[in-house]
């Protein structure tokens, strides 16, 4: 017995111990990142790495946020910042109350040719986004919608999988809730937001914090309707600052955690949401 | 008369919307066609417009300002066959297969081993599976920052680590042979996604497999050979396809890591110009709708027969 246990206690201290190994490669990346944006200029360039930021003359642990600053301000980070905020912001509360209202209406309320419908909306998911690229942009210049904020808006208003997703959920819901609520005279609308929704508040919520991932990371839609700086989002302005500056790491690096940092922390808030999320949606995000 | 009837829609429209929000009910179908009216006008606007549209403008020379002018087969024959005119169309995807052929099964490879070394350990797991998740969360132009820095070839964390073991230094993004495994790398890092499903398909297994296993003598090895990687083939055929379609489209970490203040798009060589990386230089450097139409086109069937493919010959059950 005591020889078993044995066994079991340096199995699981070699697993552990791969684990841990395997999870510091696997975060070090983004140390690095934090540790280079708050090293001054010439100190980046050491032959060998120092995790806290060392001056190279007087051999001072130091840290500045000289980087974030220049990178906020000279680099126009702070605007982008605040447009991603407004984007995402107008965006997933808006995205999510349509997809819930069609997936509503598809899940329980019959209207003629309704699931003949609904199987057209699902066959275009097996389109790849990238082939509707070049349409939907013509599109969002006839609009009147192109280099604006709303561009980046409106054209990502639906998502026909989320649709989908609420709808398979809603089906799930008991009956006989809304049969009651209708015998007391309820509406569509209202048995829609006062008993569906609240009832359906972690699929909600799944949806709600992937797409808000989703759309603060995008880069090629903003990429291909954005022109104007002021109008840049995150990813954007870092894409175009890692390309013009690539020999400046501690100013990539300051750019890449602004853009990183926020996504960090709603991960680590929801983390158990998200991961319960991609086994319940098969989503990536 | 047409007014008129316009008129009437809009009344009837408006009381629908106005009995809803009370407590008369109209004609139920009427509210059910309401609730999905914005669903649907995005789909006809943002679908199913795009889709058909880029059908038809594949077949014209058209560069988004003036009229296109259709050309038939033009865009398809000179995409296909010219190699002086579009030097890049068969080498776009030649780079594209080679990506997700070595960078599939080893971002795959890298998912299993984490999910079976999490699986086997009891306390601590959240922990590790948020761990190796956050490079599947943070941004794609993020990450190619992060990792243009890694890969620097004097000051890089990589290079350096190479050489405080004895290896030797690569020059990651500056040599056309390297750009491929640098690409690779990156994607085997960012597998968390895989490696979550991985886990899931795990707990899925009943442990009475493994009890009936071990009551006839099975060891560790002999757990995973033959319950293991039989019971995740369903898990490993999604990802299989859900990865492919994935891979195939890949762009915002290319277009960041290749892309310098001169303009070049695939780096050296072209190694790094992806397919969509390259519709991309067609369609907004180039102009040349038609031609990435085309491209999306053939994107799309190439899409859809490899799907095809996979679901007819990849084996999906525990048979």
């Amino acid at each position: 017995m005591a020889r078993l246990s044995k066994y079991w206690l340096c199995r699981s201290l070699v697993l552990y111990m791969a684990l841990l190994i395997i999870a510091i490669l696997m975060v070090s990346p983004f140390v690095w990142m934090i540790s280079t944006s708050l090293k001054n200029g010439p100190d980046v360039f050491t032959p060998i790495p120092t995790l806290f930021p060392i001056n190279k003359k007087t051999g001072d642990i130091y840290a500045t946020l000289e980087n974030y600053r220049y990178v906020l301000i000279k680099k126009g980070f702070a605007i982008a910042f605040f447009n991603s905020l407004i984007v995402a912001g107008i965006v997933v509360p808006l995205k999510l109350f349509l997809d819930a209202l069609g997936g509503y209406a598809f899940a329980r309320i019959p209207f003629p040719g309704r699931d003949k419908l609904f199987l057209l909306l699902l066959s275009s998911m097996m389109i790849p986004g990238i082939a509707l690229l070049i349409p939907r942009v013509y599109v969002t210049k006839v609009l009147g919608l192109y280099d604006s904020l709303w561009g980046l808006i409106i054209p990502m208003s639906v998502s026909v999988f989320d649709v989908f997703l609420l709808r398979q959920f809603f089906l799930t819901l008991p009956r006989e809730l809304e049969e009651a609520a209708m015998i007391d005279g309820a509406s569509r609308l209202r048995i829609f937001i006062q008993i569906i929704l609240p009832l359906s508040r972690p699929v909600l919520a799944v949806v709600t914090i992937t797409s808000f991932i989703w759309h603060w990371n995008d880069l090629i839609w903003p990429l291909v309707i954005i022109n104007t700086p002021s109008r840049y989002t995150l990813p954007l302005a870092l894409a175009l600052l890692t390309s013009g500056q690539s020999h400046k790491p501690h100013l990539t690096m300051a750019g890449a955690a602004i853009a990183t940092i926020p996504i960090l922390i709603v991960f680590l808030i929801f983390q158990k949401r998200i991961l319960k999320g991609i086994t319940l949606t098969g989503l990536k995000m | 008369m047409f007014r008129g009837t316009l008129k009437r829609f809009c009344k009837r429209y408006l009381k629908v919307i106005m009995g809803s929000f009370g407590s008369f009910r109209y004609g139920e179908s009427l509210i059910g066609i309401l609730f999905v009216t914005p669903v649907v006008l995005y789909f006809l606007i943002f679908l199913l417009y795009p889709a058909l549209g880029a059908l038809y403008y594949s077949f014209t020379e058209w560069n988004m300002r003036t009229r296109p002018i259709w050309v038939g087969l033009w865009n398809y024959k000179h995409l296909l066959f010219d190699r002086i005119k579009y030097p890049y169309f068969w080498h776009s995807l030649g780079v594209t297969a080679k990506y997700t052929g070595i960078a599939m099964p080893l971002s795959f490879v890298t998912a299993l081993v984490l999910a079976l070394l999490i699986n086997a350990v009891k306390r601590g797991q959240d922990f590790f599976k948020v761990a190796f998740y956050l490079p599947v969360i943070t941004a794609g132009a993020a990450v190619a920052t992060m990792w243009r820095w890694i890969y620097d070839p004097l000051y890089g964390l990589l290079n350096i680590g190479l050489k405080a073991v004895g290896l030797q230094p690569q020059r990651w993004l500056g040599e056309p042979r390297m750009i491929i495994p640098a690409l690779a790398i990156i994607s085997a890092w960012q597998c968390g996604f895989a490696m979550i499903v991985f886990l899931a398909g795990l707990a899925s297994i009943p442990s009475r497999l493994y009890e009936a296993a071990e009551i006839d003598g099975a060891g560790a090895w002999q757990k995973f050979r033959y319950i293991m990687l039989p019971m995740l083939k369903p898990t490993t055929f999604f990802l299989l396809v859900t990865g492919l379609i994935a891979a195939f489209q890949v762009f915002d970490i290319v277009y960041v890591l290749f892309r310098t203040g001169g303009g070049t798009i695939g780096g050296p060589g072209q190694a790094g110009l992806t397919y969509v990386l390259s519709l991309f230089d067609h369609a907004f450097r180039y102009y040349e709708m038609g031609v990435a139409c085309a491209m999306s086109f053939i994107l799309f069937v190439i899409i859809l027969i490899v799907t095809y493919l996979q679901f007819r010959f990849v084996p999906q059950s525990y048979e």
